[in-house]
């Protein structure tokens, strides 16, 4: 069964983020891969998250279908104007990839090549409506195209973050389901409740959104990210449960796991886990679950 | 100048649906020298919306002013008397002007008369050209003081590409390949050895790639 079939039969579907290499060493991406296609359903594949040079999301994409995997391919607004952004759509799905999340991207100079020129020649419900275009055969100048894809398409949402209206993001979302996106991503998710005021305001509620498990690495990490990561908020217990952990890392596996379980006991169709570089500890993560 | 150039009077017309008091604002610099947006232009445009506006029955009054500058909060100061008696306000200064404008009275509606297209220079009465993209890092000591960014269509900065021919440009006749006019430039002055030397790629954060851009210059800071 797809990604989009296991959604549209209401199975609950476990997302892992795996990160392409930053050279050409693909053999630790797809080990990890291997080791975790029984227990999760998709991978999802940044584009250069960050900012941060490395193998296209594309390649990365194409590598685990071949090996059998479901990627979900970031599609990002950052690098690549209209004409690289339709063409590679065109690759990813003659390749197999039929899954993509659009994002608009970090502006570069968050990133390792700081000096570089973002694009940003379409926003990403721009995006959306040209991936649209693209599935009825027509490219955005107009053209017929010689044979059409079809994909599973879903977005971000900042539902959750601390500091941004609920309103706005309910109808932002409302805005990119027309679009096209099926389901919408979360920033890293410490505290379900604080999706609930998009819950609520949502036709379909909890069934669109796809909220993120964020594994923290350390104490310092939890603490940065409260102090200088405006859309992430940790709540103080958790930083607190952190500084009382004998094993910090086994500390933070735990907290990771629970905060699976509550949303998906919350109703959530799927929840994505970020390791951001630790991908290694995502088998300990899934079979706890 | 920054050069700018008259937008549609029917694109400004809907924007002013209900008023019954408009404020047609200029500017006296770069939009006046090119003839988008100075005190002739604002008598222009204020003219042809009251015609407008008397074929439709409507009565609406159509002031008329044109700042020292639009971009200098001391002469936007000078409307604060009169600017309550307009509903609305069309700003044919550049982008920055308008915007200023709009800052400097937040509660007041300004739409532009103009569209905001480079900085350039005239090159005889009636035609502007691009010259410069305020790119933050300027490259002319090295280029013969002919810009490769404002003028290649690609932005190289190391030679022409595959498309310059005769001295012109792929996009056509009429546009001069940059690279030809900066090797003529540099072999007038003798310096064709600058033509072998690699620039290094460009450092765009200068340009916008770094988000909206700031000058700050603490020893002239009030």
């Amino acid at each position: 069964m797809s990604l989009k079939e296991k959604l549209a039969a209401g199975e609950f579907v476990l997302l892992a983020e795996l990160e392409p290499p930053k050279g050409v060493h693909v053999a630790p991406m797809l080990d990890h891969a291997r080791r975790l296609k029984e227990r999760v359903e998709a991978f999802l594949v940044p584009e250069m998250h960050q900012a941060v040079m490395r193998m296209s999301a594309l390649g990365a994409a194409f590598l685990l279908r071949q090996e059998g995997m479901e990627p979900v391919m970031q599609v990002c607004c950052r690098d690549r104007n209209r004409l690289a952004l339709q063409g590679d759509l065109l690759a990813a799905f003659a390749c197999g990839i039929e899954n993509l999340l659009v994002v608009s991207g970090e502006d570069p100079s968050l990133g390792d090549h700081h000096r570089a020129r973002a694009v940003y020649d379409l926003s990403a419900l721009e995006l959306l409506e040209a991936i649209g275009g693209l599935e009825r055969g027509r490219d955005l100048a107009g053209v017929d195209l010689e044979g059409a894809p079809r994909f599973f398409t879903g977005a971000t949402t900042q539902a959750g973050s601390p500091g941004r209206s609920a309103e706005l993001e309910a109808e932002d979302i409302a805005q990119r389901m027309r679009a096209g996106a099926r389901f919408f991503l979360t920033p890293p998710i410490f505290d379900p409740e604080l999706l609930e005021p998009v819950v609520r305001r949502l036709d379909q509620g909890r069934q669109a959104l796809v909220p993120t498990v964020l594994l923290l690495k350390s104490l310092g990490m939890a603490r940065y990210i409260e102090r200088n990561v405006p859309h992430i908020r940790i709540p103080p217990e958790t930083i607190e449960r952190l500084q009382r952990a004998p094993d910090k890392v086994r500390e933070c596996v735990q907290i990771a796991v629970e905060g699976i379980r509550a949303l998906r006991s919350r109703g959530y169709p799927a929840v994505a886990v970020a390791t951001l570089g630790w991908e290694d500890k995502l088998p300990e993560i899934v079979e706890a679950l | 100048m920054i050069v700018a150039e008259r937008k549609p009077i029917e694109e400004i017309l809907p924007w002013l649906e209900g008023a019954r008091s408009v404020l047609v604002l200029g500017c006296n610099e770069c939009v006046t020298v090119c003839e988008a947006g100075g005190k002739k232009e604002v008598g222009m445009l204020a003219s042809a919306l009251r015609l407008l506006f008397a074929k439709e029955g409507r009565e609406v009054n159509v002031g008329e002013r044109t700042l020292e500058r639009q971009c200098d909060p001391e002469y936007l100061d000078e409307l604060r008397d009169t600017i309550d008696a307009y509903d609305a306000v069309v700003s044919l200064a550049c982008g920055v002007g308008i915007q200023f404008t709009a800052e400097r009275y937040p509660s007041k509606p300004v739409y532009p008369g103009v569209n905001t297209c480079f900085m350039g220079a005239a090159l005889e009465r009636g035609v502007w050209a691009e010259r410069c993209q305020g790119c933050g890092q300027c490259l002319l000591a090295l280029t013969g003081a002919v810009c490769p960014v404002a003028r290649c269509a690609k932005r190289l900065l190391n030679g022409p590409c595959g498309g310059s021919s005769a001295g012109k440009c792929e996009l056509g006749p009429e546009v001069d390949c940059a690279w030809q006019l900066i090797i003529d430039r540099l072999k007038a002055l003798g310096r064709m050895e600058d033509y072998e030397r690699l620039i290094p790629v460009k450092d765009w954060s200068k340009d916008r790639a770094g988000g909206p851009r700031k000058v700050v210059r603490e020893d002239v800071r009030s």
